[in-house]
């Protein structure tokens, strides 16, 4: 794997310091020595597929799990010893975690203000979460996409410098996906930092300054998403639905090809030179009796990337 | 000390909507109190006697006159093999025997005339009245004969206040009970907020971990002070229980009580993955301490085997307790024993708990 943390610039703002960061769970090394910043000011994305180590990253810079080893800084603090002084600057949405069922949302704001030194008014954050009809129901009646909306407006209630959100859109219609990010892109314009956990490829794309790619507990890139971009692929794809017969080596001997993948029942190819791929893959189906279906020329996206690097689709 | 008091607001907020919760800890004592209360209190169901006289003297008629005279009693005659046989039909609850030569026994004043009783100790409360009862009448009866007063006064002579008050030995043992199982069974929604992460989203602020613990604790001293008001009261109001008027000391067992098996339900909660298994394991550490620890009959009933495990159950010491401090019950154990007992219970379950309880 190319380009590793290394082209990270080490800004001195970094809001998170992690350097070779473990945790094992038994014969599981869930994260493998993984090392990152994150900057003031910036929203950072954990993207990655279930299992990849995500969560349990997140947790460690939360002061909920004790690392294996590394060093794990947040906001200058040694998160392994003074997690008690992180925890009034931090605000953390955790990915599942229920609330008190009989418990209005009210209520729940309300006990979770007064944990706080400095806290947001409940009403305020009622608004800024759309949860004004559901303010005095019981947790316990609300939505999925409700229960999470909740859960943002709880980790915001403290009034935090750094806002920890593991996997905050899932359950959530599109509706209330656009408008979480509208907070999100809100929180940063305040100057908060945000680091976010996500499969979704666009919410990463949309939202994230930076990113780290992680699977099986390892860092496979990390930067913006036009140098992930780049830095993998100065080809255009050429995807088509796939065609019985047309084998892998012949896709590898069309001109202009310097890579290629299959997904989901279609092929997409990573040109250097597009008119002559087309010709060839024009050509390759008329032998074969069959039409290129839904051909089409793109940029790579951060889906291409992560395709390559984990050989696997994010879609969930 | 905000964020403790608001949490403590959170938790009661949350048991009082809770209504099974609520059956368990407030309604479930109550039909406790009211079914024992129904059964065990008033008058003692009449007694009969069969009586057969094989001496026909005066002493014998006065003997009888004096059995005749006490109130819920009532006497059968007949032949000794008649009355044995309506016994073992139920019909009778004893058997007194005259032997012949009794009234001559009686006025020599000699070696003691005596008197054959037939009881069915099956029917323990049946055969201990009977007992309280000939022991009385023959006291009386001997007091005539030698016109002496008694060197010592019986303690049977509580059966002339007809106060049988079995229910004065069941209030605090139903009290005891609640507070075992409120504390026990605090293990059971604290794992089921383990297990849906509410501990851990706690875990995630900066409210500190004593503070989720003593509210916690509160909660459950107040749903237990709540149990000892209505188990007390209902049994005062409805069954006219008589305590002492110790409040204080009352109090005092309540709380030390309620805390000993908090931490007894933290030591759970320590070792049980699931709601489920927390349940279980509550149900069999509840189950064999309400049995063996003496509080619905007296330890000294038991065989030795179950009295030396007796002897080890905090139960039994919180139970022997709150009798000798409420209704000034006869001890099993010297007050400060019992104290002591549950301070130890108290101090190892909150060790274990410490050591082994996890929070995600």
């Amino acid at each position: 794997m190319s380009g590793m943390t290394g082209t990270t610039s080490l800004g001195a703002d970094a809001v998170i310091r992690v350097e070779g960061l473990r945790k094992v769970y038994g014969d599981l090394v869930a994260v493998d020595g993984i090392s990152f910043q994150v900057e003031k000011g910036e929203v950072f994305g954990l993207l990655g597929p279930n299992g990849a180590g995500k969560t349990t990253t997140v947790e460690v810079l939360e002061g909920l799990r004790k690392p294996d080893g590394g060093s794990v800084s947040v906001l200058g603090i040694d998160v392994d010893r003074h997690a008690d002084q992180l925890k009034p600057r931090i605000g953390v949405s955790l990915q599942n975690a229920a609330l008190y069922p009989k418990l209005t949302v009210i209520e729940l704001l309300e006990l979770f203000a007064s944990f706080y030194p400095k806290s947001r008014t409940p009403d305020e954050l009622i608004e800024l979460m759309d949860l004004g009809e559901k303010r005095k129901s019981r947790t316990q009646e609300l939505s999925g996409g409700q229960r999470q909306r909740l859960s943002v407006a709880l980790a915001l209630v403290g009034d935090p410098e750094l806002v920890f959100l593991d996997e905050p859109t899932t359950g959530m219609d599109p509706a209330a996906r656009r408008a979480l990010w509208d907070v999100i892109v809100r929180l940063r314009d305040e100057g908060r930092s945000v680091l976010l956990t996500t499969h979704y490829l666009e919410e990463a794309e949309i939202l994230c300054d930076r990113i780290a790619i992680i699977d099986h507990g390892k860092i496979l890139e990390l930067g913006t998403v036009t140098e992930l971009v780049d830095r993998r692929f100065r080809e255009r794809a050429v995807r088509f639905d796939a065609i019985e017969g047309l084998g892998d080596e012949r896709l590898a001997a069309m001109p202009g090809v310097a890579s290629f993948a299959r997904e989901d029942g279609e092929i997409v190819l990573y040109s250097r030179d597009v008119p002559a791929t087309i010709g060839a893959v024009l050509a390759a189906s008329e032998e074969l009796n069959a039409e290129p279906d839904n051909l089409a020329v793109r940029r790579a996206t951060l889906e291409d990337v992560f395709l390559a690097l984990t050989g696997r689709t994010l879609r969930d | 000390m905000n964020a403790m008091l608001r949490l403590t607001v959170a938790n009661l907020r949350s048991f009082l909507r809770d209504r099974a919760a609520i059956f368990w800890t407030v309604a479930f004592p109550l039909i406790f109190v009211v079914i024992f209360g129904l059964i065990f209190s008033g008058e003692p169901a009449p007694a009969s006697y069969g009586w057969a006289d094989l001496d026909e003297s005066a002493a014998s008629g006065e003997l009888k006159a004096a059995f005749d005279g006490l109130d819920g009693v009532s006497l059968v005659e007949g032949t000794e093999t008649e009355l044995l046989d309506k016994m073992r039909d139920g019909d009778v609850n004893a058997v007194i025997v005259v032997p012949a030569g009794y009234g001559d026994s009686v006025a020599a004043k000699g070696a003691p005339a005596s008197l054959v009783v037939y009881t069915d100790p099956s029917q323990s409360q049946a055969d201990g009245r009977t007992r309280q009862l000939v022991g009385y009448v023959l006291g009386v009866v001997n007091q005539a004969v030698t016109g002496q007063p008694p060197a010592v006064v019986p303690q049977f002579q509580a059966i002339q206040t007809n106060d049988f008050n079995y229910l004065s030995y069941l209030i605090p043992s139903i009290l005891g009970m609640s507070l075992m199982q409120g504390g026990v069974f605090a293990a059971v929604p604290l794992v089921a907020d383990r297990e849906k992460l509410i501990l851990k989203r706690l875990g995630a602020t900066p409210l500190r971990r004593w503070q989720l613990v003593g509210s916690n604790v509160i909660v459950r001293l107040l749903i237990a002070l709540v149990q000892t008001v209505i188990i007390v009261g209902v049994g005062t109001a409805l069954f006219g229980l008589e305590t002492t008027g110790r409040w204080l000391g009352v109090g005092f067992l309540v709380v030390l009580g309620s805390l000993t098996f908090i931490s007894l339900g933290y030591v759970i909660a320590s070792f049980a993955p699931s709601e489920e298994s927390a349940n279980g394991i509550t149900q069999v550490v509840q189950l064999p301490m309400l049995f063996l620890s003496g509080i619905f009959f007296p330890i000294a009933t038991m065989g030795d085997f179950l009295q030396s495990i007796a002897r080890l159950l905090p139960l039994t010491y919180l139970g022997d307790a709150l009798r000798q401090v409420m209704v000034d019950g006869v001890p099993f154990a010297p007050l400060y024993v019992c104290v002591l007992v549950l301070v130890a219970w108290l101090v190892g379950c909150f060790v274990v708990a410490a050591r082994f309880f996890r929070w995600q």
